[in-house]
Order: structure tokens, then sequence, then C-alpha cells
């Protein structure tokens, strides 16, 4: 039995005296255990409208979802997200976000705290325990981020744009940071991008998604074996995959400027 | 010595003006009535104080300010949150709140009288009813503009519907809330003094007017030298306890 | 469509004014505590129709113009000095701020004491308490002007009071609005709360004179005017604000 599984999941937004605009449409997948997938596609797709939807945050309208053989009612911590905004609580230090979710687990104080610094640790924020939100950098900001959610031990990772709001160069940082992460501790996980490179370097399989309606255009299984460092960028087969995706979102991608 | 001189620089004008109402009431010609001396005004301040009228006023007033601005403070975060999140409770209050907030509300303290009587509760009401719409605003904006990611992490990491309020949607808005306390705490003032002076309390502003009334001018001026100070205290501890609390805001670093 | 949006935003303050009239007509609160709004309706009409309504309101609005208008004439140049010249600010920063967290109704008895019942105690009255928000706010707004903006009206050659007035007071505009708002409102509350306690005249006197004379449906009326002046005066100087500030979009 596949660990996720969307089965004809349509879903509309209602705006005051207009017609309904349809965001997603007889969207199809299935998600083994351990698959890191992607979402890929142009803004206005609905990619993270899935993603909210599979989250629970946004009510199902037609068709089902299924997490481990249920139908998903609402948010619960088996579903773990991390938001392209961070979503921390500025008001919580660093350590405080990271022990939110775990305070709500029933552990004894010792075992908590344990836990806290073993994932500060493990995204490397030793030094910075005190610290507020605010005080840390974009970057910084996400590993705490991916912390929180990491440390209540959810069973599958749903990440939402998660490194759009960073430049560059930490971008290329967060992705070397996640695969090692998986790499300890294999997780399914859900990826929202608009990112062909992005994409490609960290999936199993990218589905390629077209907009108005938003539905799956295309599921394609990247076959690059392990990921062993940035080197693999420069692979021929890497790039022959990002050309052929980037041919099959650029004509959405274009069409969602207009 | 740089600090010698950013001291006479924060008070220098203030001492200076002490000297003038000294030197004015010294060789000028305004009678006692008019510009009481310094020295009699101080000595009026110890007198009251040594015999306890001038405590126990002050207790007086500040506990009527504190008690309306406590219930506005209270009431209008609870209801600002409602406004956010029920749209009933919008509906209802939303016209109201936009009216309410730009009129002059002690115009209504002689109704609060005719229902409450010159009592210490028309007192506490009116300052209530003045000090609670800066609040209601400031919560009402603050509980809309809290993210929705933040709300769906803590969900998705276990947090109850009942819990968000709480851990999430409070400590959310403090900043903004802060913004509103700060703008009601002078109204409540304010108010309270109006109050007192027409209830006939004893408290700053009743013994003020009463002060007046008996042309004891050294009182008035000696009443208003403590209320100027109290003020000043009240408005640090606020500034204290924003600080305090939100030493997390990008804002407070400065 | 637009009416009916506008009728069910509104429609709360009709169920409070249905239940203004009907709670003391079904006997639930005491007519004299809460005249109905009908007959507060006509006591309103007969103050009006009477000229009471409108020689006092004249002489609250001269009041209060004239109050606030000083504080504005005296504290915007007042504020933007303190901003742009260090001697200014030594000598009013300490005062300003010494006197801003000051209650300012408990000027009444002074002013009373110096000024008599007459215009000029309530005019002063307004004057002062208005006059701190507006310099704190032509202060905050002309100290925040960006220094680029000033370097570079100085680099066309223009002088120390032309840049004052002609870049660093626009640019200050916004903030300098807010705190005009806010003094208006402040002059409101001192009003009212100085013809409650020393006037012959005005309509604060107005409210107190009908409650001691137990007319409680004409006090009534008297209240609903002042609050909806106050009200009035707001949406208009609100008007005026997003009028002058159009050039920021």
């Amino acid at each position: 039995m596949s660990q996720i599984v969307f089965d004809a999941v349509r879903h509309g937004y209602r705006t005051k005296g207009r017609a309904e605009m349809v965001a997603l449409s007889d969207v199809n997948l299935t998600v083994e255990q351990g698959e890191f997938v992607s979402l890929l596609g142009p803004s206005g797709c609905g990619k993270s409208t899935l993603l909210y939807l599979l989250g629970g945050f946004v009510p199902l309208q037609s068709g089902r979802i299924l997490m481990e053989g249920k139908p998903v009612t609402g948010p619960g911590p088996d579903r773990g997200v991390v938001f392209q905004n961070f979503a921390l609580f500025p008001w919580k230090t660093v350590r405080q976000n990271i022990a939110y979710g775990l305070e709500r687990q029933g552990l004894t104080a010792q075992a908590r705290t344990e836990r806290v610094q073993q994932f500060i640790d493990m995204v490397q924020l030793r030094g910075f325990e005190d610290s507020f939100p605010s005080q840390l950098s974009g970057g910084m900001r996400q590993r705490v981020a991916i912390a929180r959610t990491l440390a209540v031990d959810p069973r599958v990772l749903l990440m939402d744009e998660p490194f759009g709001a960073l430049d560059a160069q930490t971008r290329e940082i967060m992705h070397e940071e996640l695969l090692a992460i998986m790499r300890r501790t294999p997780m399914t996980t859900i990826f929202v991008t608009h990112d062909v490179r992005e994409a490609v370097y960290l999936s199993d399989r990218v589905a390629v998604m077209s907009s108005r309606p938003g539905r799956i255009k295309e599921v394609v299984t990247i076959d690059l074996g392990p990921r062993t460092g940035p080197d693999i960028m420069k692979s021929a087969k890497f790039n022959e995959y990002v050309e052929y995706l980037w041919s099959q979102v650029k004509t959405d991608a274009v069409k969602a400027m207009q | 010595m740089a600090r010698l001189i950013s001291f006479f620089e924060a008070t220098g004008s203030l001492f200076a003006i002490l000297l003038l109402w000294y030197l004015a009431t010294r060789y000028g010609t305004l009678s006692e009535f008019l510009l009481p001396s310094p020295a009699s005004v101080l000595a009026r301040i110890a007198d009251d104080t040594a015999s306890g009228d001038l405590p126990t006023s002050l207790l007086l007033t500040l506990r009527t300010a504190g008690l309306g601005f406590a219930i506005a403070a209270l009431a209008g975060t609870t209801l600002g949150i409602a406004m956010a999140r029920i749209r009933l409770v919008h509906w209802f209050f939303d016209p109201l709140i936009s009216l309410g907030f730009p009129m002059p509300k002690i115009a209504f303290l002689p109704v609060f009288l005719l229902w409450l009587g010159p009592t210490a509760a028309s007192q506490i009401t009116i300052v209530a009813v003045s000090a609670i719409f800066p609040v209601v605003v400031a919560a009402f904006s603050g509980a809309e503009g809290v993210e929705k990611t933040q709300l769906w992490s803590a969900r998705s990491l276990g947090a109850s519907r009942h819990g968000l309020l709480w851990q999430i949607v409070l400590p959310a808005i403090t900043p903004q809330l802060f913004t509103g306390l700060q703008i009601a705490l002078p109204v409540a003032l304010v108010t309270t003094i109006v109050a007192e002076m027409l209830t006939g309390s004893d408290g700053i502003g009743g013994i003020m007017l009463g002060a007046m009334r008996f042309a004891d001018s050294a009182g008035v001026f000696a009443y208003i030298i403590v209320i100027a100070i109290a003020g000043t205290l009240v408005f640090r501890g606020m500034e204290r306890l924003r600080a305090r609390l939100l030493r997390w805001h990008p804002e407070q670093s400065h | 469509m637009r009416l009916i949006d506008f009728l069910i935003r509104w429609s709360p303050l009709a169920i409070l004014a249905l239940a203004w009239e009907a709670a003391p007509r079904l006997g639930l609160i005491n007519p004299q505590s809460l005249p109905p709004l009908s007959v507060v309706a006509v006591s309103l009409w007969q103050l009006a129709a009477s000229g009471d309504l409108l020689t006092n309101g004249l002489q609250s609005l001269w009041r209060l113009v004239a109050g606030l208008g000083l504080a504005i004439l005296i504290g915007v140049p007042l504020g933007a000095a303190m901003a742009s010249n260090r001697i200014v600010n030594v000598i009013v920063a300490p005062i300003a701020r010494a006197l801003y967290p000051m209650p300012k109704s408990a000027l009444i008895p002074v002013l009373l004491l110096w000024l008599g019942l007459g215009n000029a105690s309530k005019i002063t009255l307004i004057f002062l308490g208005c006059l701190l928000p507006v310099l704190m706010s032509a202060y905050n707004g002309v100290r925040g002007v960006e220094p680029v903006m000033l370097w570079s009206a100085r680099s066309f050659g223009r002088g120390p009071l032309s840049v004052l007035f002609g870049v660093a007071v626009p640019a200050a505009m916004p903030e300098l609005l807010a705190g005009i708002r806010s003094a208006l409102a402040l002059s409101f509350v001192l009003l009212v709360s100085s013809e409650f306690l020393m006037a012959r005249d005005g309509l604060g006197y107005l409210i107190s004179f009908l409650g001691d004379g137990g007319a409680y449906a004409p006090m009534f009326a008297a209240v609903i005017v002042v609050s909806s002046l106050g009200f009035a005066a707001d949406r208009l100087f609100l008007g005026l604000m997003r009028r002058m500030l159009a050039w920021r979009g």
C-alpha cells in the first residue's frame, strides 16, 4: 500500500460575484514510503494547495487523500510541514521553538531537553540556542524550522518552497544539509518548488504540474543514484533531466506570466 | 564630562524653568494667589504627604485609572480577537467601533452619572469606555494579521484549536496590543481626573477642584506636580513592561 | 449590490436604535434613565429650533478651532525647529518630555484660577493639551526625513529655511497629520471636560446644565450632538489627510 494517495482531487476557489476558479482538477498521485517527490510547476498551478490539502489545513472539496490508508481530516503531527516564510514563533527562542511540538507529546522534561539539543546539533545551531528568530539569518531560521518539524518525528515531511526566500548561496548550502539529513534519517518528503534544478537535484521523482486548472501533467523518475555532492549537477544526465523538465514547465510558466 | 553635558542637555531647561518660577515669585509682582512660590508648593506636598491625605488621594486616583484601564485592556483584547475570528461578532461590533472610536466618550459622563450616581463605579465605567477603543482596534488588526502559516505550523505540531489562542494568537499580537495600550493609557488618566472633578471624589481630581474653589493655589499646584510625576512613572512602567515582554521583537532592540 | 452591503454593514446600529426605543417603552428600563430614542429625537429638534444648539455649538467650535489652530501654528514650526536645530532641541525637549505624560485635564483648575470662566481658559487648555502631540509628531516626522532628500535639496542651492518648509515639512506630513488627528480627538475631550466644569456656555455646559436640571431627554440629545461632531470632525480630517497624502499612492 502506498503511504500517500491523492485520488481524483479537485479544488476550486469562489470569489464574490465571480465564477469559480478551478485550482486543482483531477489530481492523482501516489507516494511510496521513503520517497522524495517534488511538485514542480509555475506559480498558480495549485502545487501549494495540494500540499495544504495533504497537511489538512485546507478542507478537501472533492476526491480522496489517504495518509497510510486513512483519509486526511485535519492537521496532525504525522505530517510535518516547513513553509517558505519559516513560520517560526518569533517570541520563542531557538530552543523554545524546537521544543514546542515536543511539549505536546508527553515526554519527560529531561528527554525533551536532550531531544531539543540533538536537533539543534543536527542543524548546526549550537551557540544560538537562546537567540530569537529576529536575530538569525534567513538560512538559520529555516534550519530552526526544519529542526522544529523533524523533532516531533513526523511520518512524512511536507516542504512548501522551503528555500524560496533564501539567497542562491544559502540555498545551495541548505540543499546539501537537507540531503545529509535525509541520508541519516530517510523520510518520505513532498517538496513544492518552481526551481527545476532544485527539483532534479533533490528528488527521486518529479511531478510536473500545469496551471489553469492545476493538474499533474507527467511524473518523471530521476535516476541519478545516491547524491554524493554538487558535482552531479555537472553530469550530462542531470542536465538532460533539467532540460526536459524545463521544456515541460516552460509553456505553462510563460502562460502564467501573461 | 560628556555625561555631565548630556545630563545638562536632558534636564537643563527644566531647571531653568524652576529658576524662573522662583525668581518670578521672589521678585515679581505676581501674588501668591496667582503663582505660589516653589517653596510653598513643596511645603504643601510635604505636609499633605505627612498627613496621609496626598497618598490616600493618589492611591484612589491610581485605583480608578488602573481598574478602568485593566477592564479596557481585558475586554478590549477579548473583543478585538473575537472580532477577528468570529464573523458575527465582527458584523455587530465593527460599525460601533468605527463610530465610537473618534467620539469624545467623556461626553457620556453625565449619562453614567445619571445611571450609576456619583460613585467609583461611574468613574471606572467612563474610564474603561474611553480607553477601550484603541485596545479593540489594536487587538483586532493584530489578530487579523497573524500569519496563517504560524497557526498551521502550531496545529501540525500538535496544538489544539483552543490552544492556538493562548499559544500563538496572544503572543503574536503583543506588539500591536502594546501600541494600543500605550494610546489608551493617557486617555485613561485624562478621563480619570475629569471624572473625579465632576463627581467630587477624594482622588487627585476632586481634591484639586476643591483647592481651586477655596482659592488654595499652593494646593492646586502641588497636586498638578504630583499627578505629573505619577503619570511619568506610570508611562515609564508601561515602557519597561513593553521592553521586557517584547525582547524578541526586532523593533525593541533600539 | 453596494446598497445591500451598506445596509448589512450598518444594520447593528439600527438594531441598537430599535433596542433604545423599545427598552424604555416596554418598561425594561426606567424611561427617566433612558428616554426612548424618539423622545430624544424630538428634544433634539426642539433644542435646534430654540437656537440653544447653534449658539452653544458655535461657542464650542470657536474654542476648538482657536485652541487647536494655535497648537498647530506654534507646534509645527517648533517641532520642525527642534528636529533640525540642536539648541532649540536642548531647550524644548526636556520640557516636552516632562509634560508629555501629565494628564492635561489636571490643568483645568489652574486655568480657571488664572483665566476665569470665559473663552481664554478653554482655548488655553486645548492649546496646551494639543501642543505636545502636534509638536512631537512634527519633530518625529522631520527627524525621520531621509538625509538624502535634504542633501539633494541643499545641492540645488536652497537655503536652510526653504529646505525646512519646502522639503522637510512635506516629507514629514504623514506623521504630522497623524499627530494632528490624535490632537483633534484630544481637543474634543478637553473642550467637553472644561465646559462641564468651568463655563457658562458651550455644548459641554449645555449637557451638564440639562442634566443638572433633570431634563434628561434633551441631555441625551446634546450628548449625541457632541459625539456626532467629534465623529464628523475626525471623518472630515481623515478625508483631508487622504487628499494631502495622495502622492503616496
